[in-house]
């Protein structure tokens, strides 16, 4: 996803009420977290389930956050999906990085990259792959999904390999 | 002093403050002992409990926040206090009560009887007090009013002979009444 698109995301998400952006860092959305750090409105977490704490302390505050992590991150937290987000119903929106998307990608993302969506599905996590047509839409299902109370899952692709 | 004994002490004290309690008997013993809606009893997710009320603290820097955790709970999220030693909430108290085991699987060993929680705190910017009898526990807690966090209590305690029940409240309504208590 090039940079433009990835800072609109950011941009659009603070401008349609979402207020804090908690997760750990993956290169496939560097922009978009790099155009949160700008407005110090970014917490990094030492991982991911402990961004899900976090995130679940703000939306009890009734404060809507993102939480944003690599698919790698998002397998460390399904423990953490069922037994806090489902069990409690805590309306997250999460982005999550597609390592693994392309079929050249590095050999360790592979593995994750192909069950990734799988687990969505059996976890019933609504999720959308976000694209450059799309990602506007998007947005506004997952807004939508975090004001009706349920928390629901965006894809953002790898799309390079370096 | 065992574990509830010293919840008991401690909510005695604290009005109605928020509390963020860990999994295991932690939660079962303040559902006991002082059901309020501002707890938000933590069933599952081991060690999330100090992240959960560390985004509570963030934003509502009014109020105090305080974590009921265990040794074992903590452990198994010790990045939590780096990040909280990080952001410096002042309202973030965290009590870790310290029995050196995992009493609700049968009581196997933790590492805090060799390794020190104050330490590790205190080297990641929290104040640090750690108290053993139930007087010096209250007295403790009355000054926190004074004091700036985030504050780290460790409550050295005994094992339970009796065990408290199940947490009688559904998650969903464990989380409807707590953000409603909340008035940020």
């Amino acid at each position: 996803m090039d940079e433009r698109i990835q800072r609109s995301l950011y941009n659009y998400f603070k401008k349609n009420g979402i207020k804090n952006f908690v997760g750990v860092p993956d290169s496939t959305m560097k922009f978009f977290i790099e155009q949160g750090l700008s407005e110090k409105n970014v917490i990094i977490a030492t991982r991911e389930e402990e961004a899900i704490g976090i995130g679940t302390g703000f939306i009890l505050s009734k404060s809507p956050t993102l939480v944003f992590m690599q698919n790698a991150g998002f397998g460390n937290s399904i423990s953490t999906i069922t037994s806090l987000v489902q069990l409690y119903n805590i309306p997250l929106i999460f982005l999550i990085g597609w390592r693994g998307y392309l079929k050249n990608d590095a050999p360790e993302h592979l593995g994750f990259g192909k069950i990734q969506n799988e687990l969505l599905e059996l976890l019933s996590l609504q999720y959308k792959v976000i694209t450059k047509l799309n990602w506007k839409k998007s947005c506004e299902w997952a807004i939508k999904n975090t004001k009706k109370g349920n928390p629901c899952v965006l894809i953002i692709r790898r799309e390079h390999d370096e | 002093m065992n574990r509830k004994e010293a919840i008991q002490a401690i909510v005695g004290e604290i009005g109605t403050d928020p509390i963020v309690s860990a999994n295991g008997y932690i939660s079962r013993d303040l559902y006991e002992v002082s059901d309020r809606k501002e707890n938000f009893y933590m069933i599952g997710s081991m060690g999330l409990a100090s992240s959960i009320a560390l985004g509570v603290a963030i934003k509502n820097p009014k109020i105090k926040v305080y974590v009921f955790d265990g040794d074992g709970n903590i452990l198994m999220n010790l990045g939590s206090l780096a990040t909280i030693g990080n952001l410096k909430p002042k309202n973030l108290i965290h009590i870790v009560f310290d029995n050196h085991v995992h009493e609700s699987t049968g009581g196997q060993p933790t590492n805090t009887k060799k390794i020190h929680l104050e330490k590790i705190s205190k080297s990641v910017n929290f104040t640090v007090t750690k108290i053993s009898t139930k007087q010096r526990l209250v007295q403790t807690i009355k000054k926190f009013n004074k004091m700036s966090g985030p504050i780290m209590l460790v409550v050295q305690i005994q094992k339970s002979k009796k065990i408290s029940s199940r947490v009688g409240i559904k998650p969903d309504i464990i989380h409807q009444r707590f953000k409603e208590s909340i008035n940020n």
